[in-house]
């Protein structure tokens, strides 16, 4: 189950040029969050009055596009043929889910990280502490992948191995969290997605260009290289990755992508809800410019892969100098290199990875210290918490985190992008019913909420216990034997890349039937939720919450 | 994007109708059940909503059900650009219709507040949480961009 470690084609040295162009990149995101920094909470809403939907689509890429959209979806498609093409489909397509579901109704409810929804909505500060136990799960198994990314792509401009480079990019990582924190440096994400893209595409079109595999469109011309590829690249359903698994994979990752808490966070700063709407199609967008031209990356990497080695096209995927997993994880550094450009230029390619991969672990860093300090800490154990209590134990998770992090990320049990896929398959199973629900019917109630998360909690967490952990516990992996699971059915039917295709519509039916056979919601409950629905425009820092309670005389159904 | 037609301009009497029933809603009382729509906003809202999703669905699950069904025939090599057909259905046709899909969307959500005479403002606090005093005061407020 575990996957290589080092990316035995890499080119493992220090590089200067690359070097300084991963530090410049790092310093240019924490310098343009200083300049745009806002002073305080007022300043932040007056800001986010003008925020578009062109800025806000672009900022919704760059919180998207961490090391499992930059390095780990070109290496799946590479690796895995058709079935990574599940993970182009997951990953975009829930977008519109999103959109027609959730979106505008979310920005009305005024509540954004997913304990406070849960809390508000169900009434319940038990609720508030299963959303935010998810949370920091799903930060955690998320950044165990962009570890790993960071690691094998910084061995191309470090030169260290595999562990200690870990370890170093950890280190930096919460060094830029520290910094970014001190200098009260806000991300300025579209900045930030312009540079990422720009460092993907520029990949991209060099490498298509200087291999004579393309020239204008990339995205469409790999299309003639089919002929010459291993049939292993485009074969459906081969090996264990049959229908079931690929459409438990792509239903996963959908639901995941709408239960996903920092994706909702950013309709929090937009104007209203229209732009909220507006600003999904356009996010949908930014994030499609990398996933139309990923599937072309891994063609080109594959391809010039075999020329490089002297491999048939058969061999890459069979045999002695087969690729492995963290070449395939590196494929879109590989391809640059292997494309004979010079050092700063894949250097270039590289650090745009790695800033992704940082930029998305600082942010789930911070997510999980809040989660724990605020939402468990001092929510539920101890009410008269300090603020200096709170900030302690927010630091103590970092750290905490981060080491677990770090220490798994040794000897991860998947490709990035499966890693990642994990923590979407637990928001899409957990957190994603109680948006839905909550939000599209009125009836749900806090004992249906509850039941559906524990449900909903189980089945992920005894997934993964029956499918991941036999790898690394050594009485679990005796008992498991030679199929790799404890209970090889359940592993087939609730893989936990996909335990969202049969978890979702069981903790639907949980909650569901619970909320009917227990005291319906508060009218006050009740009317938030009609309030999330109503097509009355409301203000800007109006919360659903404010309207139900200042409803009193002023309806105008009274005339 | 044009947000001016505020009911007195609407093109047609059921748009004014449509207005007129947004008026007397008062959307804090009634229920809300997406199997159960009870207002006429929220009905023309999911027609919209379920339409999209059902092409949605054919559109992501289409393609790979139907290599599954007829792998012979979907793995055959399209012509000029010489992907396999479940290839490019996949991997380009379902993003790139999901993307489209939400284009339509959300215009089809913006005519749909034309025709029930919402505008969105800037979202000022003091133009109120209703739309009667919104209307006044948001003739360009809310023109995108």
């Amino acid at each position: 189950m575990t996957v290589p470690l080092q990316a035995e084609a890499l080119d493992i040295s220090f590089k200067l040029v690359p070097a300084i162009i991963v530090f410049l990149m790092m310093a240019s995101f924490l310098v343009i969050g200083y300049v745009f920094k806002v002073a305080d909470a007022e300043g932040m809403w007056v800001a986010g009055r003008g925020i578009g939907n062109i800025e806000n689509g672009m900022a919704i890429g760059a919180n998207w596009m961490s090391a499992a959209s930059y390095l780990g979806l070109a290496g799946l498609v590479a690796l895995s043929g058709f079935y990574g093409l599940a993970f182009i489909v997951g990953w975009t397509t829930g977008y519109f889910v999103l959109l027609i579901f959730l979106a505008a109704q979310m920005r009305r409810f005024g509540k954004y990280t997913a304990p406070d929804f849960v809390a508000d909505r169900f009434n319940s500060p038990m609720a508030r502490a299963l959303a935010a136990f998810t949370t920091l799960l799903i930060a955690y198994v998320y950044s165990v992948g962009q570890a790993r990314g960071m690691g094998l792509v910084a061995q191309y401009v470090f030169g260290l191995d595999i562990i200690p480079m870990i370890v170093v990019m950890m280190t930096i990582t919460v060094g830029y969290l520290a910094l970014s924190g001190m200098l009260g440096a806000t991300k300025n994400m579209a900045v930030q997605y312009v540079i990422l893209i720009v460092a993907f595409l520029a990949g991209v079109y060099v490498v298509g260009f200087t291999g004579g595999y393309s020239t204008v469109l990339p995205q469409i011309e790999y299309g003639a290289l089919f002929s010459e590829l291993s049939r292993q690249f485009s074969e459906p359903f081969i090996g264990g990755n049959g229908y079931y698994l690929w459409v438990a994979t792509a239903f996963s990752l959908i639901f995941g992508t709408c239960g996903l808490p920092h994706v909702l966070v950013r309709f929090y700063t937009v104007k209203n809800e229209r732009t909220a709407r507006w600003s999904t199609v356009s996010g949908l967008f930014f994030i499609m410019l990398l996933y139309w031209a990923a599937p072309a990356m891994a063609a080109f990497g594959v391809d010039l892969f075999a020329a490089v080695n002297n491999l048939s096209p058969d061999a890459v995927y069979n045999g002695q100098q087969a690729m492995s997993g963290a070449e395939g994880d590196v494929i879109v550094v590989l391809a640059a290199q292997f494309a004979d450009l010079p050092t700063w230029f894949v250097g270039l390619v590289a650090a745009g990875g790695m800033a992704a991969a940082i930029a998305t672990t600082a942010g789930l860093f911070i997510t999980a210290s809040s989660a724990v300090a605020h939402d468990i800490y001092s929510e539920l154990i101890n009410p008269d918490a300090t603020q200096r209590q709170q900030v302690l134990i927010g630091r103590a998770t970092i750290v905490g985190i981060g080491a677990l992090v770090t220490v798994t990320a040794f000897n991860p049990p998947a490709l990035i992008g499966e890693l990642v896929a994990y923590a979407f398959s637990l928001a899409g199973v957990v957190l994603f019913p109680m948006f839905f629900l909550g939000l599209w019917w009125e009836n749900t109630n806090r004992q249906g909420a509850l039941a559906g998360m524990t449900v909903g909690l189980l089945l992920w967490i005894t997934s993964i216990i029956n499918s991941v952990l036999p790898a690394y516990i050594g009485a679990l992996g005796a008992a498991a034997g030679e199929s790799g699971a404890l209970i090889p059915i359940y592993a087939q039917y609730v893989p936990p890349i996909g335990a969202a295709l049969v978890g979702t519509p069981l903790v639907f039916i949980v909650t569901i039937a619970v909320s009917l056979v227990t005291p319906e919601p508060p009218l006050e409950t009740k009317k938030m939720v009609r309030q999330c629905h109503s097509p009355e425009p409301m203000g800007q820092q109006q919360t659903a919450e404010d309207i139900v309670s200042n409803s009193g005389g002023d309806a105008p159904a009274d005339d | 994007m044009s947000d001016k037609n505020t009911h007195e301009t609407a093109t047609d009497g059921g748009a004014t109708r449509a207005a007129q029933r947004h008026q007397n809603t008062d959307y804090l009382n009634e229920e809300v059940n997406l199997l159960k729509p009870s207002t006429a906003y929220m009905r023309d809202h999911l027609r919209i909503v379920w339409a999209g999703f059902v092409a949605w669905a054919l559109i992501v699950f289409g393609p790979v059900t139907m290599t599954a069904i007829a792998p012979e025939m979907m793995t055959t090599t399209m012509p000029v650009l010489g992907f396999p057909w479940h290839y490019f259905l996949v991997a380009f046709c379902g993003p790139t219709g999901a993307l489209v899909l939400a284009a339509i969307y959300a215009r089809q959500r913006d005519k749909l507040d034309e025709k029930y005479g919402i505008e969105h403002t800037t979202g000022d606090p003091e133009t109120g949480e209703h739309g009667d005093s919104g209307e006044a005061a948001a003739t360009d407020g809310g023109v995108e961009q």
